[in-house]
């Protein structure tokens, strides 16, 4: 089996999933990947960290613990494995003894119908860290974050990929800006500023970013 | 836009203290306006080399007030120079709380709610005689001096002059400074019809306060008790990545162009913009370049926020945000001469 590593692209790739946007095609890879690079999960971890800050810049936003989750994945480790029993009886000539719920019944126990799957499971595993995370950033008394389909749903891109909009006051009235262009406005007071004028030192512009975004708000 | 406030606001420090001998230059306005070009030139030089003369040894504590873009907000400052050494301290009366220190082009900036402070270099906070080289006469190519006469602000006696713009390209600038000593009181940016976008004003000033150097950067160094950030830039040219301006935009010279690393994570995910900054001494324009995303790219835009412009274009596999406090034609003519090298 060949090893995969954490590249540029794959996290990027774990953006989308984030955003359930990722391809069908991408999807199982990025998993394996995921089994094998530690990293990954931190990766994903800072995606939602990011996600967050982007829909609410003003509140306070921090990674999950990691002392936590691998508590919680000890924990779980320990626990017993579920035992799949059979909820109607062998065939005794009872009640219910007829050929298609059995048959339901013996699948199951057999395998699940997706098991052949890899990537089911993984996403199992997946889903059980994005949970860990979120009870994580509860803990820490956080927003919790909106956490995105992990299925594969193009439907979602639009939703997904709308940028954070701020809404400001102008002499044209209120108007709806993005948080992207608010990053650049900051960079622009920041470094964009070269005037021999008494204009602008604009080194108060970086400080009062913020507080612009709240007044936004 | 409180954001604008602070550039405004900033325009006080800059000018670092003091337009001294304001009143000599106001009485040789009159004569300026009927001579040559080059005596024109020599006076709003001469004017610009006045606030950085009267910049040395002064010292003052005040409260101002920004307005722009509907708008106010205000903040508390102190301010003291000594030799060459400028300190200065920023408390925000409105808005998030926010501690501003600055020690030349040392920027230290806390941030008592988030429990951060930020830690900034800021090369275009250099001092005024390199501005001045920079630029020249390229001012006066660009801007002319008139005076308007005397006014009183924040209890104070000031003399009145516009930097008004040749040109439409550009905007204009009223500025009162304090007679004695020449401090800037009150500064409005003005449209090219002269209507006010944004302005800045003392509503108190105490000059020459007993401040303490010491005792700032004192203040500065303290950071028991926060997280520290650091935002490194880096240095890049507009060749290095692949982009010049065909057309020159008049007046406007390129200043510096930088790539701020973000994040490796956020690296992975969109290449962060490279901004190229442009100056005509007066006012600046940043043009921000980063390959075109149709998820994070919205639809193409143009807004106008107090004296700070914005204007968003496609240009075939990029996206191009180009900002200032410039006319919006001047940032359609930055956006139109952009090409990249071949």
């Amino acid at each position: 089996m060949n090893t995969h590593k954490l590249s540029p692209q794959n996290c990027e790739n774990l953006s989308a999933l984030a955003d359930g946007e990722l391809a069908q095609g991408e999807f199982q890879l990025l998993l394996q990947i995921c089994e094998q690079d530690p990293r990954a999960y931190d990766c994903w971890d800072t995606y939602h960290a990011l996600g967050e800050l982007l829909r609410s810049p003003s509140s306070k936003v921090q990674l999950s613990d990691p002392v936590f989750l691998a508590r919680l994945n000890q924990q779980l480790a320990k626990e017993p494995s579920f035992e799949t029993r059979s909820l109607i009886p062998a065939s005794d000539g009872g009640v219910g003894d007829t050929d298609l719920p059995r048959k339901v019944v013996g699948e199951h126990r057999e395998s699940a119908s997706n098991d052949a799957y890899f990537g089911w499971k993984a996403v199992a595993g997946f889903a059980c860290i994005a949970v860990t995370s979120a009870i994580a950033w509860n803990i820490n008394g956080l927003t919790l974050p909106a956490f995105r389909s992990l299925s594969v749903r193009p439907d979602t891109v639009a939703e997904a990929a709308a940028p954070q909009q701020v809404v400001v006051a102008s002499p044209q009235g209120f108007m709806v800006r993005d948080t992207r262009l608010e990053e650049l406005l900051a960079a622009h007071k920041q470094l964009g500023v070269t005037s021999a004028l008494p204009v602008p030192s604009g080194f108060l512009r970086n400080a009062t970013f913020e507080t612009q975004q709240q007044f936004g708000h | 836009m409180k954001i604008m406030h602070f550039k405004l606001l900033g325009s006080f420090m800059l000018p670092l203290c003091s337009l001294v001998t304001m009143g000599h230059v106001m009485a040789q306005a009159p004569s300026v306006a009927a001579t040559s070009v080059t005596a024109e030139s020599k006076s709003i030089n001469d004017w610009m080399m006045h606030m950085q003369e009267s910049s040395k040894n002064r010292a003052y504590i005040g409260t101002y007030v920004v307005s722009s873009g509907g708008a106010m907000s205000s903040a508390k400052i102190w301010h003291v120079c000594e030799d060459n050494q400028q300190v200065e301290r920023v408390e925000t009366l409105t808005g998030a709380p926010r501690s501003i220190f600055r020690h030349n082009d040392r920027v230290v900036t806390f941030m008592p709610d988030k429990k951060l402070v930020r830690h900034e270099k800021r090369e275009s906070l250099g001092v005024f005689p390199e501005l001045l080289q920079s630029v020249d006469g390229q001012i006066a190519d660009f801007y002319k001096l008139r005076p308007e006469g005397v006014d009183r602000v924040a209890g104070m006696d000031t003399d009145v002059v516009v930097l008004a713009p040749k040109d439409t390209m550009r905007f204009g600038y009223r500025v009162w400074t304090e007679q004695k000593k020449g401090l800037v009181v009150k500064l409005q940016t003005l449209n090219t019809d002269g209507k006010i976008l944004e302005q800045a004003a003392f509503s108190e000033l105490q000059l020459d306060a007993p401040i303490k150097m010491d005792k700032l950067l004192h203040m500065m160094g303290k950071v028991d008790g926060y997280r520290i950030e650091q935002p490194a830039l880096v240095k890049t040219t507009p060749g290095a990545e692949g982009w010049l301006l065909k057309v020159p935009v008049a007046g406007f010279r390129p200043v510096s162009c930088y790539r701020r690393p973000a994040a490796a994570i956020i690296q992975a995910n969109s290449e962060s913009p490279f901004q190229w900054i442009f100056s005509d001494g007066l006012a600046s324009v940043s043009l921000f370049i980063e390959p075109f995303d149709r998820q994070r790219h919205g639809k193409e835009s143009s807004m106008s926020m107090g004296a700070t412009q914005t204007m968003t274009r496609q240009l075939g596999f990029h996206w191009v945000t180009a900002m200032g406090e410039v006319p919006m034609t001047t940032l359609k003519l930055f956006v139109h001469g952009l090409g990249q090298k071949k």
